[in-house]
């Protein structure tokens, strides 16, 4: 169904990230937000989908922000970062979905919403870190992997999910010896993410927990964030909801917490 | 949400959080419709990998439940659960539970009739005494051996001896039980499963399709598991004997295991046997007795009256077959097949030896039945997709087999769809050696088709 040689040729043609979104990370990561928000004012469909962004409801901005400048002032570094880099997905993404049924509206949705949540994961946790923050970007990275890797494949996954309650993940697994999240990390290391971010997103598969505790306690919260976020009727719609496995004895211990913290009842 | 449809069992397997909305959009009626058409008698929803539910997330379900029953009189209701979440379903509904509730996929099978692996131990207990009895006598039904306990310490006395019982259940409720008639096949006759008063509702609970469709692919033994039934009247005795004398051309035979007639005219019985059906008291009267299973039709496909030829229809649509059966062993074993050769002919296999086989009859536009025969090395590749690890249990490579067999059958009904071809497909049958493949298929002529898979020999023959 889907060979090793598929995901080399698949990990081959990722583009490396344009010289522009270097320049605008780079000036970020120096916290020279006015030198970045000029970089990224020059790439335009940059500044296009940041204004997409944060004027979702989810961002809860009263009136509209249309300046690159206006919105790193407000999102300030860290989240300004993150939208960059949850940018860079998007480059990925495909123009139409097969396997899932999204669209650019729903995926832009579901970035924001992870977004803003895994802000508030973060504000809860007490941690105040740029690469942390932004290695939730990495995350739906496993959604447009899946889409390319299986969109072909449809119907043979739609039939063999009909006898056998096997994930994605399991399959691709199974067949060629690496996951997703496998390739999410070869992805992140083509865009020279930082180590935490790839590490963050590998543990939070739920299947490798890192040595790192805070690494590992993180990916729990990514875990259980990313169902909590798929159980939302518009993505159980998209197919999204069992793509891969939730593990719920690895977010066993937390979940009190997350339930309190998302006000679940 | 599509569901997961084995032994009669279809589930559906959410994850998260369940709540009104999210219930919704997880079970459509599309999803319900689906499940019933591929002729499952029980749908659950899986609540094992459910972190988080409400009673609005449930109700959505039980809705839905609800109109599925009065449909189609199937079993449904949630499996796969904990006590702390049993506990939580039974405080929101308390008194008013209309479905069912299985600890387990497992103990859910044991209660399905279409389960094949019966005469298992089974320690059983519930706080409510008619729950343990009704429990009990389904189990016993089944053709299991319960062992009831009637406190907790007893049960919890019972519970520790090691290897005592093969299946201990607690936490399980049964809700009102499926009226369909459950279907289940063993070796070569088909079982079917009646229960309580036999009336006119038999019309409609009875799946006369699936039945018809036994027939054409060559099933000549049809047995009424009748040990529950209670009694029968005038409209389900026309029934039957209408369904006997439909059979008569084929040849086949119906018979009735287990029924009482205590309650049902004694001349009922006379009428059903001048029809041609015929009584046993016991289920193993037929099935271990091989001469008599060879009388009834049960082991050869020599005894049809009207031997079905391979035609052109068929032919043509050839390349849909080898498609399907291509695509699937390829994506299961993840390697590339090679065409040997192929020619029409009674089905000839070189080396029986280390080989199993397995089988799936379709009916519609078209009928027929394609049969797959194995190296077990393919066999247990395509296991390995499965269940994610090799194995050299054969009744887990069987069932592997099975639903290997199954998907082909739902390619081929996708790509002759596609071509605005209409057809259905039976359950899959496996044979665990060829000699028991050749009884039933060594005097058919079809098209065999011979490939190579990793240098693994393959053979696909398909008949009617």
């Amino acid at each position: 169904m889907i060979t090793n040689k598929q995901i080399e040729i698949y990990i081959e043609k990722i583009p490396p990230a344009p010289k522009a979104l270097r320049e605008t990370l780079q000036f970020l990561n120096a916290g020279e937000l006015v030198k970045a928000a000029h970089v990224a004012q020059e790439d335009r469909a940059l500044s296009t989908y940041l204004k997409v962004l944060v004027n979702k409801p989810i961002y809860g901005f009263r009136t509209e922000v249309s300046e690159v400048s206006q919105i790193f002032g407000i999102l300030g570094v860290s989240r300004s970062q993150q939208a960059v880099y949850n940018y860079m997905m998007t480059l990925l993404s495909p123009s139409k979905w097969i396997l899932f049924k999204l669209n650019r509206v729903v995926f832009y949705n579901l970035q924001a919403d992870l977004s803003m949540n895994w802000q508030k994961i973060l504000l809860h946790l007490d941690i105040e870190d740029r690469d942390i923050l932004s290695s939730i970007s990495l995350l739906p990275a496993s959604i447009i992997v899946s889409e390319a890797l299986f969109c072909e494949r449809k119907k043979d996954v739609d039939i063999l999910r009909s006898v056998n309650p096997i994930d994605l993940n399991t399959i691709l697994q199974r067949l060629c010896g690496i996951d997703l999240f496998g390739i999410c990390e070869k992805i992140a290391q083509k865009w020279e993410m930082s180590q935490s971010i790839s590490e963050i997103v590998l543990a939070s598969s739920g299947l490798r927990p890192a040595s790192d505790q805070q690494i590992n306690q993180l990916g729990k919260w990514m875990h259980l964030l990313l169902f909590y976020t798929l159980s939302q009727p518009k993505y159980i719609e998209a197919e999204l909801n069992d793509f891969i496995d939730f593990q719920i004895a690895y977010v066993e211990d937390i979940y009190e917490n997350f339930s309190t913290l998302m006000e679940i009842s | 949400m599509r569901a997961v449809i084995k032994d009669g069992i279809g589930i559906f397997h959410p994850q998260g959080f369940l709540d009104g909305a999210s219930s919704n959009a997880i079970l459509s009626i599309d999803d319900i419709e689906a499940t019933v058409a591929q002729n499952a008698d029980m749908i659950l929803v899986s609540l094992k990998k459910v972190i988080f539910f409400n009673r609005n997330g449930l109700d959505s379900f039980v809705k839905m439940f609800q109109k599925i029953r009065t449909a189609n009189h199937s079993t449904v209701g949630f499996c796969d659960y904990d006590t702390k979440k049993y506990d939580a379903i039974m405080r929101f509904y308390k008194d008013e539970i209309s479905f069912s509730l299985f600890k387990s996929q497992e103990i859910a099978t044991l209660f399905s009739a279409s389960y094949k692996n019966q005469n298992k131990n089974i320690l059983l207990y519930n706080e409510d005494k008619s729950q343990r009895a009704a429990m009990a006598i389904e189990l016993h039904d089944n053709g299991h051996n319960p062992i009831i306990t009637q406190t907790q310490e007893e049960f919890n006395e019972k519970a520790n001896a090691k290897n005592a019982y093969d299946i201990i259940i607690t936490d399980t409720f049964l809700g009102q039980m499926g009226q369909k008639v459950a279907t289940r096949v063993t070796g070569n006759a088909i079982i079917y499963t009646v229960a309580s008063f036999l009336d006119a509702e038999i019309g409609n609970t009875f799946n006369i399709a699936y039945h018809n469709n036994s027939l054409n692919v060559g099933f000549r033994l049809f047995i009424f598991d009748a040990y529950k039934v209670v009694s029968m009247n005038i409209h389900a005795l026309n029934f039957f004997s209408k369904l006997s004398s439909a059979g008569a051309e084929y040849n086949a035979t119906i018979c009735f295991v287990g029924m009482s007639w205590d309650k049902t005219p004694k001349e009922f019985k006379e009428t059903l046997e001048d029809s041609g059906i015929m009584f046993f008291e016991q289920m193993d009267d037929i099935l271990h007795d091989k001469e008599l299973l060879n009388e009834l039709g049960a082991s050869s496909a020599a005894n049809i009256k009207n031997k079905r030829v391979i035609n052109k229809l068929i032919v043509t649509e050839l390349p849909n077959f080898i498609e399907a059966t291509v695509a699937t062993i390829e994506m299961m074993t993840n390697s590339e097949a090679i065409k040997d050769a192929a020619k029409i002919d009674k089905i000839a296999i070189k080396d029986p030896e280390g080989q199993i086989a397995s089988s799936i009859g379709f009916y519609g536009d078209i009928d027929g039945m394609v049969i797959l025969v194995f190296p077990t090395g393919i066999a247990k590749k395509a296991c390995e997709l499965l269940i994610g690890e090799e194995t050299d249990n054969t009744e887990l490579i069987l069932d592997t087999l099975a639903e290997l067999v199954n998907i082909v059958g739902g390619k081929v009904k996708t790509l002759l769809a596609d071509q605005n071809i209409s057809v259905d497909i039976t359950l899959p049958r496996t044979y665990p050696d060829i000699q028991a493949l050749l009884e039933i298929a060594q005097e058919k002529k079809g098209v065999q088709v011979d490939l190579s898979f990793n240098d693994d020999k393959f053979l696909f023959f398909l008949t009617r």
